[in-house]
């Protein structure tokens, strides 16, 4: 059974029709990238999945649960953490406050209204561990607001990482980033990726990360699907050359 | 730290040193700081400007006012009933207002405020509508306590609210719940995609600022013996926002400077005019524009140079 | 009496309390879309406006000028407001804009209380206006139907000098991209400072024709202000349509509730706005949730 499964997932503004009939699987340990020109639906897909706005027909399962009338934070509770397109962090708080922040959300007291001196530390134990994942450490200790923008880029990979999910979900994760700074942050997630046991859901449009990173690649075309498949047999496929890789060569 | 011992230590000696007149104004001080500073928990902390913070001192005067009126009830007790009833009052009131964010909240908790006014001028039964609840008596007790009756033993019970609510704020904010308040209030839509249901947070804390917010208009009705509609005016609800800006928003210490400010200069005002809105409204602009940090960041950064 | 002379006449009622309120939310709105700033002051340039009008009136003798200018004196110490004190805060958060606002109100409604003192002063209805009709053998002030009129003439003005002037398709460009304005060599400054004016001569506009029904007095800020914010909450911040509606919608409330429930007249606006924001969190022509 595939970890994260959309099945004929649809969403229709007005006329418009920005995802129509999607379906993907996405199995335990897969990193999976679904890539598209601008306007393919990729990121209505994202609010989709993440909850963000709520599907006109078809439905997600997770674990094999449907996540049908779950909200957002209902969602990140059940496993799914996610990134922004567009940096959003905590400015004021110091980088190692921010992954706390994240962590805390996946405990079971991280509402106690008093002391939570035990909470507190288990919470800076995950964040404290993803940052080192990230090769944050040395500016753990900086306001987020004050970080170079790749550096906040793999901050808020780190707090997504922070709260353990079992599915990470990446939007755009070089966006806005320089050519120098989007290489190290390629290698930085590829070194995170590799040994295996996270699961991956991304969107990006750099083929150049796409290729790097993915074991799996969907691309999206005007809302659907046009393929689905390891990324040299979708370099090869005529549909997605004609809809998107041929206006590149 | 140690400055607080040490205010603390002042505080409780100032009744052997003041004139009465003195200690009134101060009880009254600390009763509006206590305000501000509930108000602190949802403008400082989690950027939930609210205007009309009046509605939590009115709730608990009136409520503390009809108890001591109408029941046997010894007034610490009528005190703290009136808060708890002006914080189950504020989850509706909360509910209502966390449909909107920003400034339409803003605009939502004045209009919220507001409409209380308008149901004070009407129920009389309860409020005495437009000529409020006079009288209000400070019953002995509880066991004969007759101390709470005197002035100075007033003063006392003040303070040891004041003291308790910022204990129990400063133990808020640095807790888990209070991290989560700051998550909200530096980005709240990250905040719920990390999984926090942040409206429940928004409701919760909104419910403990009413409460520590009726806790302090409770303690309002029984010193000045009455409750009326001005105490759930707009312009009151500005004023507390005022006390908590010019203090120090963010810092639970800095409004009940505010406060005292706020008192001091309406006091010395009125001896020489009756502009006190023109010089208050200077003032305050002059704060948001260059001092957003209040009174309290100010002797803070000179500490620091 | 029937009742279907009564609904009219109610109707034509309400459609004049509706004008008043269109003055003050549509200006309210208008600073809001264009410049994301709440102006808690709009209730005091309300205020103003009738202060304004009633010693206009006095002095001329014609309440036409009053109208005139009450507005634009009222407009230009809004646009000196916004150049000396909003824009230093542009990269503020807004409820920086809220509060210095506010601190607008306080200052600003106490030089009226300076300048007029604290009485309520009566504002004569114009010649051209007094007296009654009767409609449908019902007595109605004439005034108030002068009032429904104004009330449609400027809704239309605005509404034809948004979608038609350049002036207007710049204001209507700034509110979307502020910076692209920018780039293309127009003074987004001077749009904000001009709509700022514009929106606090409009609140004038309805309080030196509000003048006349309800006398000008220092309570009339505090109340205008909740209309107003009421008015844009309920129409959808920013919405120009939006408001119209809230103010017609409103105004029946208010206008039918004072006759049918006359203790809870208040509080059905407050329960109509909970309605909206229940079923629509960004009000009903509202872009944002």
């Amino acid at each position: 059974m595939a970890l994260l499964e959309l099945d004929g997932l649809t969403k229709r503004y007005g006329g418009i029709t920005a995802v129509n009939g999607v379906g993907m699987r996405v199995e335990a340990g897969e990193v999976r990238a679904v890539i598209g020109p601008n306007g393919a639906g990729k990121t209505s897909l994202f609010h989709l999945i993440t909850g963000v706005v709520v599907a006109t027909s078809g439905e997600v399962r997770f674990d094999g649960r449907s996540l049908s009338g779950m909200s957002s934070y209902q969602r990140c509770q059940a496993g799914l953490s996610r990134t922004f397109q567009l940096t959003s962090l905590f400015p004021e708080m110091s980088a190692r406050e921010n992954c706390r922040v994240a962590a805390q959300a996946r405990l079971g007291r991280r509402w106690q209204p008093w002391g939570g001196a035990g909470v507190f530390r288990e919470a800076s134990a995950r964040g404290d561990e993803a940052l080192e994942r990230l090769g944050l450490t040395e500016i753990a200790g900086r306001p987020a607001g004050l970080l170079s923008h790749g550096d906040q880029r793999l901050l808020e990979v780190a707090m997504a990482l922070a709260q353990r999910p079992r599915v990470l979900l990446l939007d755009e994760p070089t966006q806005g980033l320089s050519v120098e700074e989007t290489l190290t942050a390629v290698e930085t997630l590829a070194g995170l990726l590799a040994d295996g046991t996270l699961t991956v859901l991304l969107v990006e449009h750099d083929m150049e990360v796409v290729f790097r990173l993915a074991q799996k690649i969907t691309v999206m075309h005007r809302g659907t699907v046009i393929a689905d498949d390891i990324p040299s047999v979708v370099k090869q496929d005529a549909a997605v050359q004609a809809a998107y890789l041929g206006g590149y060569a | 730290m140690r400055g607080l011992i040490i205010a603390v230590i002042v505080l409780a000696a100032a009744p052997l040193g003041l004139p009465p007149f003195a200690m009134t104004l101060l009880t009254e001080a600390l009763i509006l700081g206590l305000l501000a500073m509930s108000l602190d928990l949802m403008v400082g902390y989690t950027r939930l400007i609210s205007f009309g913070h009046a509605a939590a001192y009115g709730l608990g005067a009136y409520t503390c006012g009809d108890l001591l009126l109408h029941t046997t009830l010894p007034l610490p007790f009528a005190v703290l009933a009136a808060a708890l009833a002006s914080g189950v009052i504020a989850i509706g009131v909360a509910w209502t207002c966390t449909l909107a964010k920003g400034v339409s909240f803003s605009m939502l908790t004045l209009a919220f405020a507001q409409l209380l006014y308008a149901v004070a001028f009407k129920w009389t039964a309860v409020t005495g509508a437009s000529d409020g609840l006079a009288g209000i008596p400070r019953r002995a007790g509880p066991f004969g306590l007759t101390v709470f009756q005197t002035k100075n033993g007033y003063y006392y019970l003040v303070l040891a609210c004041l003291l308790g609510a910022y204990a129990f704020c400063r133990s808020l904010v640095q807790s888990p719940f209070g991290a989560v308040l700051r998550g909200i209030r530096e980005n709240e839509p990250k905040t719920l995609s990390l999984g926090y249901n942040t409206r429940l947070y928004k409701i919760a804390v909104v419910a403990i600022s009413f409460a520590l917010g009726g806790l302090s208009g409770a303690l309002y009705s029984p010193f000045a013996g009455f409750a009326n509609t001005d105490l759930l005016f707009w312009l009151f609800s500005g004023q507390v926002l005022i006390m908590v800006i010019v203090g120090g928003k963010g810092t639970l210490i800095g409004p009940i400077l505010g406060a005292a400010f706020f008192m001091l200069l309406e006091h010395v005002l009125s001896l020489y005019t009756e502009s006190w809105a023109l010089f208050f409204g200077l003032i305050f602009i002059g704060f948001v524009t260059f001092a957003p940090d209040g009174i309290w960041g100010l002797m803070r950064r000179r500490a620091r140079v | 009496m029937d009742l279907l002379p009564f609904l009219l006449v109610q109707c034509l009622n309400a459609l004049s309390q509706a004008a008043l309120l269109f003055f003050l939310g549509v200006g309210l709105t208008l600073i809001f879309g264009i410049m994301r700033i709440v102006n808690f002051a709009h209730g005091t340039f309300y205020m103003l406006g009738a202060f304004l009008g009633y010693s206009a009136a006095r002095l001329s003798g014609n309440f036409w000028l009053a109208m005139i200018v009450g507005p634009i004196i009222a407009g230009g110490i809004g646009a000196a407001f916004e150049v000396g004190l909003l824009r230093p805060l542009y990269r503020r958060d807004d409820s920086a804009f809220l509060m210095v606002t506010f601190g607008l109100t306080l200052v600003l409604g106490d030089i009226i209380r300076l300048l007029w003192g604290v009485d309520a002063l009566q504002v004569a209805v114009p010649d051209a206006f007094a007296g009654i009709v009767f409609l449908f053998d019902e007595p109605f002030p004439v005034y108030r139907l002068f009032l429904a009129g104004a009330g449609v003439v400027v809704a239309i003005a605005i509404w034809q000098f948004l979608e038609r002037t350049r002036l207007g398709l710049l204001i209507r460009a700034t509110s979307q991209n502020a910076e692209m304005v920018h780039a293309l060599g127009v003074d987004v400054n001077l749009v904000r400072s001009g709509i700022f004016g514009i929106g606090c001569g409009l609140a004038a506009l309805g309080g030196v024709l509000a003048a006349p029904l309800v006398t000008a007095s220092l309570g009339m800020a505090g109340n205008a202000i909740i209309d107003a914010f009421v008015i844009v909450i309920i129409g959808g911040m920013g919405s120009f349509l939006g408001s119209l509606l809230a103010a017609v919608l409103v105004a029946f409330v208010q206008v039918f509730g004072t006759y049918y429930f006359p203790d809870f007249a208040l509080a059905a606006m407050y329960l109509l706005m909970l309605l909206v924001l229940v079923v629509r969190p960004g009000g009903l022509l509202g872009k944002e949730a």
